[in-house]
């Protein structure tokens, strides 16, 4: 809301506050203030009255003129200047040489296109008095004397503070409401309004208003005041009302208008007028009935939805209540009878139609956040002040009242102690009594503490806690001193997800891998190739805002190959890059799982050159990432297995998805599908891994590992190497070498360790076969193995890798 | 004796210029002091001299070995170094480049959140989670937010489809499924799920259905805290945050709190915070985040007594901070992925 500087010293004496102080207190106050902008003419001693005494075309621009302009001081000068809106003979204001524009711009003497020019002649916008006329702001026809400074011509400008209300702050959206908080804050006693027009309300049209009828029967409007003024003679508003309007952001429309406008940024309290002519019979406030329309003040035609709240004559809706009049029975300048209404609307509704619609009005703004019921009689009795005093309206009788007032001023019981209590420091009573009373508030010391009477403008305040806000606004945040010092609470521990994450990041970061953060939202796309149509319409959004971002995320790889693209795009070496964050995945009954995700990917051919070659990044280096990633989650090596993955983001053949044996973690690893990366625009090959685990995974707090005590014997190791038909994966191999050597170390003995050492295919094998050598390491915990017992052994083990397999152990 | 013992030491100083392996040195050696070697032999004839040539011919036969035993020595040196040279290949240029890729780094606003946190624990906050797809009763009802708020409304918030259901966020009636505005929607989780006093500091991802710029973004993060226990104040308050902030911009960062407004605090502020080491930025008020005791109300809503317990609750945007402490002036560099933004920051 924009408040002027004049606006608020109408409500309290600001001799000795200026603007900027003003703008220093507010946003204490929890009024934030926006923006400081001069209205009218700034000081500007340099912008003087000047006549154009001749002018000729530029020779080198067309568009300029080269004018010879007196300013009185006996030495025409010289200017050059663009605008065409002049005669010689016109007077118009000169900035001299040194002048700095509203704009900041320093006038100087310069050339322009070769041309000298000593000044330059201005327009309203340049000297900052708002869009005027195209050109020069032309002064002849006031006849101003030349050399006039032009500040002579114009009054005292005045400071404009653009105000952001909070929506619990109803009462500053009226300057008064404003004022009354400065007023607290800087000690300082709000001026009395003084009304003219009679208190006083009935409860019926006499014979001398212009309705027969006023009636409210909508829930949405429990108080509604229709006056009759008689005689009122429509034009423009004078100069002062004008200018108001202007420095709160308002056009003036007619004196009828402009006074309902000025009481609305006065007291905050809308008001609407009807031409009493264009109104059949009476006025009520009914819901809307089943398709009625109106068309509003804006052009637009508007179904009304049954119910909404309007205030309609005996024929027809004329105004969607407190949102926004239609075209029909709105104030012209033929218009000789006005009834102009207060009235209370439920801000709840009102928010809810002004959002259906699609308007927020100076109206709708304030009915929402919560108008004064009390406010509203006197500013129906302002307005009508006004009317009599600037349009010779006639006043026929009270205002006509149906309803009450829903809300009144409410007592809050404030326990002794209790201020001290939530401040954390002590204050005193009369410090308290003192900043309530600023505020308009009523404080009764009780035999508990304090009986304090909020009045109806302060709708947000209702409870003890409420009153502590106010008091710290206007006593002051800065004497609240830093509390404590405050000890740790023994048994509390960091969410595992934290230190996952933690962790996690700094192996990648440790192998070489930057860290990323992509955007959550993906397209269709993305989610299609990533899950299949199917289960990527399960984590589309209901109403995105752009077809980039429908989805939730469901892999943190596609943004990770994005990134290696857009790098490589730059001429910037990406190297690994890895992402740590939620991913969303359809689950098996319907619902659809947050996963904590660790993604990386780097491409398979280095980018950089370099003069020792290193070996490449494959899908098994990515392998024991994966695994190393998941042992920090709790999800130890045993319990993972690795299949190959098929279709979405991985290629065929060249990459492997993760199982994990206990149903937490999911994910893969290996070569991206080869075409969707060159799609990308990545020529090499892209190796990357992806391993993610629901929220419950992070659930138990981890155990703490219990030593075991080992051997001090040394170990027998012995070798064995199957031939087994290509396509039997290696851990199909290596799980069948566990069984037998554990079978055969029995309970006498350990095996601690299978390694394989060897895979090879080529010549001296059977056409289709390869050959797995393996390494077994058997440890006795008491005294060293024999040679006949791991001889014995390793025939266990054979025995159990040829029998029913048909592999052939190479002896 | 003297000429043929001086003979044999001049003929292997001469011999043991050509050994160079292990092998030749083993020969060599053989053949000087080996059992038939040249020394050896002239040792053997000691046996035949008289008793007073012994102790000079010893003598001299004891200067020969000596010089003989620092030849061998001399080569077994040699052959070794020649040994550990073949093993070693070619001597290393340590001003080369390494070839191998230097560490990673984290991303800026990872770097941010964990100075963030680690300031935090020391005053005895833990870290805690939720989803970022939440129900709309966590995200605004618990939070005293009323029905008709803006901050509800389809224009502002990113909503899931009726029949969308979270394993990690079921309805509790059957109320909307949203993305969370903000990381408070932790504190009604924390609240219904622990026993207080505690005190957490909640990092997260949040979502509002912003159009993006250089200020905006459809995702972005806030570190949300709660501090629940008997008779929390609004001195706390101003305690943790001076704490806070000291920590994270310096000794001589200072702060302001300026009455606001929040559904789920009162007295609720706004943190602005001052300091001189901020480039641009610097020595003026900047607005850094929101804060209050929470509302009563909110402590109702979650199952707490509000004669009982209190408390002091607080959040800020992640960016926002890593932005200032960095000098960061577009919030899409966040998200870009550029690494030679990413790598500014190892």
């Amino acid at each position: 809301m924009k408040v002027s500087f004049q606006a608020l010293a109408r409500h309290l004496d600001l001799a000795g506050v200026t603007a900027e102080r003003v703008a220093e207190v507010l946003p204490m106050l929890g009024l934030e203030v926006e923006s400081v902008t001069t209205f009218g003419l700034a000081p500007l001693p340099l912008v003087v009255v000047g006549e154009i005494t001749s002018f000729v075309p530029h020779p080198k621009a067309d568009r300029l003129s080269v004018c010879v302009v007196d300013v009185g001081d006996g030495a025409p000068r010289q200017i050059v200047c663009g605008a065409k809106n002049f005669k010689a003979g016109d007077r118009v204001p000169v900035a001299l040489p040194g002048t700095r524009m509203p704009g900041g711009f320093e006038i100087k003497v310069s050339k322009l296109r070769d041309v000298d020019s000593a000044g330059m002649m201005c327009s309203s916008e340049e000297l900052g008095l708002g869009k005027g006329e195209d050109g020069l702001l032309i002064l002849t026809p006031r006849q101003p004397v030349l050399g006039t400074p032009l500040n002579a011509l114009y009054g005292a400008p005045d400071t404009v503070l653009e105000i952001s209300v909070t929506p619990n702050r109803g009462d500053c959206l009226g300057i008064r409401g404003v004022a009354r908080d400065l007023a607290a804050a800087l000690g300082l006693t709000l001026k009395p309004l003084t009304v003219k027009t009679a208190a006083g309300l009935a409860g019926a049209p006499s014979a001398a208003d212009a309705v027969k009828f006023v009636r409210a029967s909508s829930e949405f409007c429990p108080y509604y005041t229709l006056r009759t003024l008689k005689n009122v003679q429509v034009g423009p508003s004078p100069a002062w009302l004008r200018r108001d309007l202007e420095a709160a952001g308002l056009r003036p429309i007619n004196i009828v208008v402009d006074i309902t406008n000025w009481v609305l940024l006065e007291l905050g309290q809308p008001l609407h007028a009807f031409d009493a002519q264009k109104v059949s019979e009476g006025i009520e406030a009914r819901p809307a009935r089943e398709g009625e329309q109106i068309v509003l003040l804006d052009g637009k035609q508007v179904k009304l939805e049954p119910g909404v709240c309007v205030i309609a004559d005996a024929q027809r809706p004329l105004v969607v209540a407190g949102v926004m009049g239609g075209v029909d029975a709105g104030v012209t300048d033929a218009t000789t009878e006005v009834l102009l209404e207060a009235a209370w609307f439920r801000p709840g509704e009102i928010r809810r139609v002004a959002r259906r619609l699609g308007v927020s009005t100076d109206s709708s703004h304030r009915f929402a956040r919560d108008v004064d019921p009390a406010g509203v009689e006197l500013a129906s009795r302002l307005a009508t002040d006004l009317l009599v005093e600037l349009a010779g309206a006639q006043v026929v009788g009270p205002a006509i009242a149906v309803g009450q007032p829903p809300r009144a001023d409410v007592t809050i019981e404030l326990p002794a102690g209790y201020v001290t209590a939530k401040l954390g420091t002590p204050v005193a009573d009369a410090d308290v009594s003192a900043a309530f009373a600023r505020l308009g508030f009523t404080v009764k010391l009780s035999a508990t503490g304090f009986s304090v009477l909020v009045p109806s403008f302060r709708s947000d305040v209702t409870r003890p806690i409420d009153l502590v806000e106010e008091f710290i606004r206007i006593h002051g945040t800065d004497k609240v001193p830093a509390g404590r010092p405050i000890a740790p609470l023994p048994g509390d521990e960091d969410a595992l997800t934290s230190v996952f994450t933690r962790e996690v990041s700094a192996r990648l970061v440790g192998a070489g891998f930057t860290e990323c953060c992509h955007y959550s939202l993906r397209d269709a796309a993305e989610l299609e190739r990533t899950l299949g149509a199917d289960q990527a319409a399960l984590v589309a959004m209901d109403n995105p805002l752009t077809a980039e971002q429908t989805h939730l995320r469901a892999s943190l790889v596609p943004g990770l190959a994005g990134a290696l693209a857009l790098n490589l795009s730059v001429h910037a070496d990406p190297r690994g890059l890895f992402e740590v964050g939620t991913v969303f995945r359809p689950q098996a009954d319907g619902t659809v799982r947050e996963f904590l995700s660790v993604a990386f990917a780097i491409v398979a051919e280095p980018v950089t050159r370099s003069w020792k070659s290193r070996e490449a990044f494959d899908a098994l280096r990515a392998k024991r990432l994966l695994q190393d990633a998941a042992a920090l989650a709790g999800v130890t090596a045993v319990r993972l297995s690795f299949a190959a993955a098929h279709g979405g983001l991985w290629q065929a053949d060249h990459a492997a998805a993760l199982v994990d044996r206990g149903r937490a973690a999911e994910g893969a690893c290996g070569v991206l599908d080869l075409r969707w990366t060159r799609s990308l625009g990545l020529k090499s090959s892209v190796i990357a891994g992806e391993v993610c685990f629901p929220r419950s995974a992070f659930a138990e707090a981890r155990k703490i590992p219990r030593f075991e005590a080992f051997s001090s014997f040394p170990p027998v190791t012995k070798d064995v190497a199957v031939i087994v038909p290509v396509g039997v994966a290696a851990a199909e191999v290596e799980s069948r070498v566990r069984q037998g050597a554990a079978k055969a170390a029995g309970k006498e003995f350990a095996l601690e360790s299978v390694n394989c050492f060897d895979v090879f295919t080529g010549p001296g094998l059977p056409d289709g076969h390869g050959s797995l050598a393996f390494e077994i390491r058997w440890r006795h915990a008491a005294r060293t193995l024999t040679d006949e017992e791991t001889n014995q052994a390793l025939g266990v083990v054979i025995a159990t890798l040829e029998k029913g397999t048909g592999w052939t152990v190479r002896r | 004796m003297q000429p043929q013992l001086a003979q044999l030491v001049a003929a292997a100083t001469q011999e043991a210029v050509a050994v160079a392996t292990r092998a030749e040195l083993e020969a060599f050696k053989a053949r000087v002091v080996g059992p038939n070697g040249s020394l050896t032999q002239v040792m053997k004839g000691m046996a035949t001299l008289s008793k007073e040539e012994r102790p000079v011919v010893g003598k001299l036969i004891n200067e020969a070995k000596k010089s003989i035993e620092e030849i061998l020595a001399a080569l077994l040196v040699k052959v070794e170094n020649a040994e550990i040279a073949a093993a070693l290949g070619a001597a290393v240029d340590p001003t080369l480049p390494s070839p191998d890729a230097p560490a990673g780094s984290l991303h800026p606003l990872s770097r941010t959140r964990e100075r963030i946190l680690a300031s935090f624990r020391k005053l005895g906050f833990v870290v805690a989670d939720g989803p970022e797809v939440e129900t709309e009763w966590h995200c605004f009802d618990a939070l005293n937010t009323p029905a008709d708020h803006p901050a509800r409304d389809m224009q502002d918030t990113l909503y899931m489809p009726k029949a969308f259901r979270s394993a990690d966020a079921p309805r509790k009636a059957d109320e909307a499924i949203l993305l969370r505005t903000h990381t408070s929607s932790v504190q009604v989780r924390a609240m219904l799920s622990r026993q207080p006093p505690f005190r957490i500091v909640a990092p997260g991802r949040c979502f509002r259905r912003d159009a993006v710029d250089a200020t905006h973004s459809a995702n972005f993060h806030q570190v949300e805290g709660l501090w629940i226990d008997r008779h929390v104040t609004l001195a706390d308050l101003r305690g943790v945050l001076d704490f806070f902030v000291k920590e994270t911009f310096g000794a001589d960062a200072e702060i302001r709190l300026r009455p606001s407004f929040f559904p789920f605090t009162e007295p609720s502020f706004e943190m602005d915070l001052r300091s001189p080491n901020l480039g641009r930025l610097s020595n003026r008020w900047l607005e850094i985040m929101g804060c209050g005791l929470v509302d009563p109300k909110v402590l109702e809503l979650c199952g707490l007594d509000p004669d009982e317990w209190s408390g002091l609750a607080f959040g800020l945007g992640l960016e926002r901070i890593a932005m200032l402490i960095h000098g960061i002036d577009d919030i899409r560099h966040f998200y870009n992925n550029d690494t030679r933004f990413l790598r500014q920051f190892a």
